[in-house]
């Protein structure tokens, strides 16, 4: 497979088609890996990285993992490329442009992904649209398993999986659930959420993952344990917490609704004025005025618009997607061009 | 071995210094363990876990006159990270800094994730190592009953055999 068959369609995880799809964007598990008998990624010389990235590709390819899954070296990749992957949730921004041998394999429909000579010597992702991580985590539980019969991992009946960073030890497994809460944001109500999860042992984090900040009110739910439970109990820690959230941010956006109906319309349709007549516009702005709209689309307040152009939208018009289709590399003005008349044409007829 | 202070009995207890990069071994009867201050009980206390040998243990330097504590200069013996350069960086150097700083990573651990035992998913092919350890850990629960007893014959059998173990085991 070519990256470019990744570049037409936004993933089956940015589909909208999931349980819960108007709140919960994408559930993720990933699991850290280490080889037995090497050094960490952290201790390892340019030789031993090169040596296991070519190993781990070819066992990869040759053997171990699922049915038209193609590899990637990251040394080889344009800068635009990675950062296409980034955009993508498909690769970390420290695995596209950190230093050393370093690849990625990837499944056609997005689902999976294995970095390899990430912070561990593999990291593999499962990814699914909506509310669906016991399916993210038999997606990667399956390759994990088919990994396991060619390479040997770093083990010990103890800790477990030994990881670089002993946060990660033992399943290695971090389950995230990616959820818009722009109701929850807007009445300042967020941070009640950020304190009940933290008693319950779990995190908060931004859209791109550990160290990011919010954007377009997005954020992560994950677990911040990862030894001494099985990968089901996290899972289901996480599982049973996320209704109450969504639940919380419908009720939320109901009372406002009703109670502050102007203000609520106001804010939502001079977004969508803005994105359809602007003649320049930066990411983060975008990002802004796609989540209100977005949560006007799912409140019924705009018809015109159907949810999955507005997902799609928040992903084609980062930088990286912005100019691969274009095909064309753009300074951050040029870009605010590009990204205004790519907005107003997917917005238009809608009137 | 035979004890390096009297030279006649069985070496039953096994000191290991790493200090500065450097390394110094004392292996001691009981009795002159004992007499320089550390009891056997105390040392097997702290060695209930499988992938501690005896000789790995920096808890006992501590009872010992003349021997210095092991700090944070405790090194691995597999890539050469220091305890003290994990703890500024956060990463480990290999999958084998786990063992050689066992028991500090059993309490990092617990202060982590609440618990320091792993519950979940075990690769297929590790079963063999899997069990290995069991056994070890096994044996070391024997030997911990072993010396309570005051069995000392029991517990120097089950020192034998616990080495034996490791020499043949292919580590982690």
């Amino acid at each position: 497979m070519e990256l470019s068959d990744l570049q037409a369609s936004p993933g089956e995880w940015l589909g909208g088609t999931g349980p819960e799809a108007d709140i919960v964007i994408s559930s993720r598990i990933r699991l850290a890996r280490n080889l037995a008998g090497y050094p960490f990624f952290s201790t390892a010389d340019e030789q031993q990285l090169g040596e296991l990235e070519r190993m781990v590709r070819e066992r990869l390819l040759n053997t171990c993992v699922s049915e038209g899954m193609g590899y990637f070296s990251m040394q080889t990749m344009p800068m635009l490329d990675r950062q296409f992957l980034v955009e993508r949730h498909l690769i970390s921004r420290e695995h596209a442009f950190g230093k050393g041998a370093r690849g990625v394999g990837l499944a056609l429909d997005e689902t999976v992904s294995i970095m390899v000579n990430e912070e561990d010597h593999l990291r593999i992702q499962g990814l699914c649209s909506g509310l669906q991580l016991r399916e993210a985590w038999e997606r990667v539980d399956a390759e994990d398993t088919r990994l396991e019969s060619c390479l040997e991992f770093a083990f010990s009946a103890q800790f477990g999986y030994l990881t670089v960073c002993p946060t990660n030890a033992g399943t290695g497994l971090r389950a995230s659930v990616m959820l818009h809460l722009p109701a929850l944001v807007m009445t300042r109500q967020i941070d009640k959420v950020f304190q009940a999860v933290s008693k319950i042992g779990l995190i908060v984090r931004g859209l791109y993952g550990e160290g990011t900040q919010a954007s377009g009110d997005f954020y992560q739910i994950s677990n911040q344990s990862t030894l001494g439970k099985s990968e089901t109990d996290i899972i289901e820690t996480i599982e049973k917490v996320i209704p109450k959230i969504i639940e919380y941010e419908k009720t939320v956006r109901n009372n406002l609704m009703q109670q502050k109906h102007e203000v609520l319309e106001d804010k939502v349709w001079r977004a969508y004025g803005q994105l359809k007549h602007a003649r320049m516009i930066a990411s983060e702005e975008t990002m802004e005025y796609l989540s209100s709209v977005r949560m006007g689309v799912s409140l019924g307040i705009i018809q015109e618009v159907k949810m999955d152009v507005i997902n799609e939208l928040f992903l084609f018009t980062q930088p990286a997607h912005l100019q691969k289709q274009n095909e064309i590399q753009l300074d951050e003005t040029e870009r605010d061009v590009v990204r205004a008349s790519y907005i107003r044409k997917r917005l238009q007829g809608s009137d | 071995m035979n004890c390096e202070s009297c030279k006649e009995k069985d070496a039953v207890v096994h000191l290991v210094d790493v200090s500065n990069n450097s390394k110094a071994e004392l292996h001691l009867c009981k009795d002159c363990a004992e007499s320089q201050g550390a009891t056997i009980k105390s040392h097997m206390q702290k060695s209930n876990s499988p992938k501690v040998a005896t000789d790995e243990l920096p808890a006992i330097f501590q009872n010992l006159p003349g021997v210095s504590a092991a700090s944070e200069t405790e090194t691995c013996g597999q890539c050469g990270t220091t305890y003290r350069q994990f703890r500024s960086s956060g990463k480990f150097g290999c999958p084998e800094c786990y063992a050689s700083f066992n028991v500090k990573v059993s309490d990092l651990l617990e202060k982590i994730h609440g618990r320091c035992e792993h519950r979940g998913k075990v690769p297929s092919n590790a079963s063999e190592q899997v069990n290995q350890q069991k056994e070890l850990q096994a044996l070391y629960a024997e030997l911990d009953s072993a010396v309570s007893g005051e069995d000392y014959e029991r517990a120097a059998e089950l020192r034998d055999e616990i080495q034996r173990h490791q020499e043949g085991s292919p580590g982690l």
